[in-house]
């Protein structure tokens, strides 16, 4: 499998450990991942409110860039899935994309619309397998309580974003049981992390955030694990004021979608960038079981 | 499948603030065809079983909007929620009044809340005295005119996609997805005079607290999109206000910080929304990350092309809402 790698603005800044677990997992995988060093970033649902039109220009020429090299798109964010998706989505419409053409065309970029885009979550579960997975597996994650927290732009609308229900999700906890985890259900799960709002109203921000770990935790999660970045910026990186705005200690360890798999298929924590966390994740890693050689 | 019944197990929320000290769930398990509506089984329940069940419904055809609940979890209309499906994802059903409104009964709200935010949004048309009524006859609109109401006019207040918004959860303040998908509907309307006092009313601790998470689009049960509508909203308030709220101030942030160099400059970003002032309030957490992710204190790399990226910001972003 060959694919444009799409890895957003977060991974290659302050997320890099996603970036590093991705290619780790890809690379068990034979999934060829393509760079495109002009790839520029989705405008994370933000643009999209201050210029929708522009939004989806901006998302054209990236999908015209994979389209090129006859690639579908890979994403490992939920927020750079929903809007290059959404992009795709709005150039149905004749009105849009006669204003978005006229600001290609004269710049030579020509967006036909066939190219996909696909988050990892939906490439382990659909185009790999989880029975593929399930053999890849060296290090069995057992035992281990993982509430899943998908964010929210890879589901919802889920008539646009066309993968699975946007109330009640499972590929995410089928995955986890693929690995040997054992998937935890809590509300929570499907909620908004806080993080469009962390800059707006911090408060609020971390107390929505602060509550999905509690709602985990009270379900008797010992870690999460989320498919976005942002997502994990709220969970993992704010948790401190998280802890704060709910007033009490949260302890709960976070790992990015490619990190469990990793730990699953026998990856060091060093090769999956986990020290770069910052609640840390070394008790939970070393419970796990020892790694049968393969 | 007509003729087939299958075991419907049913989990009711019940709770009397004024005599319980704490909700409890009455188990019943009734035989069902798979296509019975939830509506349909409570008031079996309540006519066969025990009558002393609260529920509020009327029309019995998703018209009248009374009688939602969480179904599973869920934000639902109970007569237009087939018990099927959910028995075959959950193995039962539970049912629970709707969230973010305190229970008076079983599975009826007060709904004070939710008709306190649509009532503060004045949901009547104030007539625009340069579009008279023409005497006589109703105020005609054209088809492009009505088409801009896109789905809104559909609106049964049912409260589903209160129940389901985390914001209001997090900020009863906060208007909520359907007083704001009503407000869209008045702003975009040719007929109303105050759609820019309405924008400009709206947006300190309205617009800008919304999450665009779609749970309200999911919960709605006649397809009106209020998240959708709400992010019309926030383009409009910047195209006739600029800037004027932090959130706004966000948006239009971004909007300039990806012009720069085509990804995103975190470092920035913070400064452009939160100035200097804030910049120093998140000074401790800014060290503590920089310790794990020294990258958060380095530009990012330039994306090639950046020039066709500039091209396209000069083409369609000449209003930009940066400036009015």
């Amino acid at each position: 499998m060959k694919l444009a790698y799409y890895p957003g603005c977060v991974a290659q800044e302050s997320g890099k450990e996603l970036d590093l677990a991705t290619r780790w997992v890809c690379r068990a995988l034979d999934i060829e991942l393509v760079d495109f060093p002009n790839f520029s970033c989705c405008g994370s649902g933000f643009i999209d409110e201050a210029n929708e039109v522009l939004n989806v220009a901006l998302n054209a020429r990236n999908l015209a860039i994979a389209e090129r090299a006859g690639l579908d798109v890979l994403t490992i964010c939920s927020t750079c899935q929903g809007m290059l998706s959404l992009a795709n989505l709005r150039l149905g419409d004749a009105r849009v994309k006669a204003r978005v053409d006229g600001a290609l065309k004269p710049i030579g970029i020509e967006y036909r619309g066939t190219t996909k885009v696909k988050h990892l979550l939906q490439v382990l579960v659909q185009d790999v397998g989880l029975a593929a997975i399930r053999a890849k597996v060296r290090r069995p994650l057992r035992g281990l309580k993982i509430g899943a927290f998908y964010g929210c732009h890879l589901l919802r609308p889920a008539d646009e974003m066309q993968f699975e229900s946007g109330e009640e999700p499972r590929s995410f906890e089928d995955l986890l049981d693929a690995l040997g985890a054992t998937p935890v259900y809590y509300r929570g799960r499907v909620m908004c992390c806080g993080f469009p709002i962390q800059f707006v109203k911090p408060g609020t921000a971390t107390g929505i955030a602060g509550r999905q770990i509690d709602d985990a935790k009270a379900h008797g999660a010992e870690a999460m694990a989320t498919p976005c970045p942002l997502c994990h910026l709220s969970l993992d990186t704010y948790q401190n004021q998280a802890a704060k705005s709910v007033g009490h200690a949260l302890d709960m360890p976070v790992f990015h979608l490619p990190q469990v798999v990793g730990l699953a298929f026998g990856a060091t924590p060093e090769e999956l960038g986990l020290p770069r966390h910052l609640v840390p994740t070394d008790a939970v890693v070393a419970r796990i079981g020892p790694t049968t050689p393969a | 499948m007509a003729g087939t019944t299958v075991s419907a197990t049913f989990e009711v929320y019940r709770f009397d603030p004024k005599k319980d000290a704490s909700p409890r769930y009455q188990r019943h398990t009734l035989e069902l065809a798979p296509h019975t509506t939830v509506l349909t089984a409570l008031l079996r329940i309540r006519g066969e079983i025990d009558p002393s069940l609260a529920l509020r419904y009327s029309c019995r055809s998703s018209i009248c909007g009374s009688c939602a609940m969480q179904v599973n979890s869920k934000s639902r209309l109970a007569c237009e929620t087939q018990i099927g499906p959910e028995l075959e994802r959950h193995g039962r059903i539970v049912l629970e009044p709707m969230r973010n409104q305190a229970v008076l009964r079983d599975l009826v709200v007060d709904q004070a809340p939710f008709w306190h935010h649509y009532a503060k949004i004045e949901p009547h048309l104030i007539l625009d005295p340069r579009r008279p009524m023409p005497a006589g006859k109703e105020n005609p609109m054209s088809p492009e005119e009505v088409e801009r109401f896109k789905e809104t006019p559909r609106c049964i207040a049912c409260a589903a996609c209160f129940s389901a918004c985390p914001a209001v959860e997090a900020d009863p303040g906060f208007p909520g997805p359907m007083a704001l998908a009503k407000l869209y509907r008045y702003v975009v309307d040719p007929r109303d005079a105050a759609h820019q006092d309405r924008l400009l009313a709206i947006q300190p601790g309205g617009l800008w607290t919304c999450l665009r998470c779609h749970l309200c689009t999911e919960a709605c049960p006649k397809d009106i999109r209020p998240s959708e509508r709400i992010r019309d909203l926030k383009e409009m308030a910047i195209r006739v206000q600029g800037a004027t709220e932090l959130g706004s101030r966000h948006a239009v942030g971004f909007k300039a910080n990806l012009r720069d160099r085509g990804l995103l400059n975190e470092m920035k970003l913070v400064r452009q929304t939160s100035g200097l002032f804030g910049m120093l309030g998140q000074l401790g957490q800014g060290i503590r990350v920089a310790r794990k992710k020294p990258e958060i204190l380095s530009r990012p790399r330039r994306i090639e092309g950046l020039d066709e990226v500039e091209r396209i910001y000069a083409a369609l972003d000449t209003d930009g809402g940066d400036a009015k």
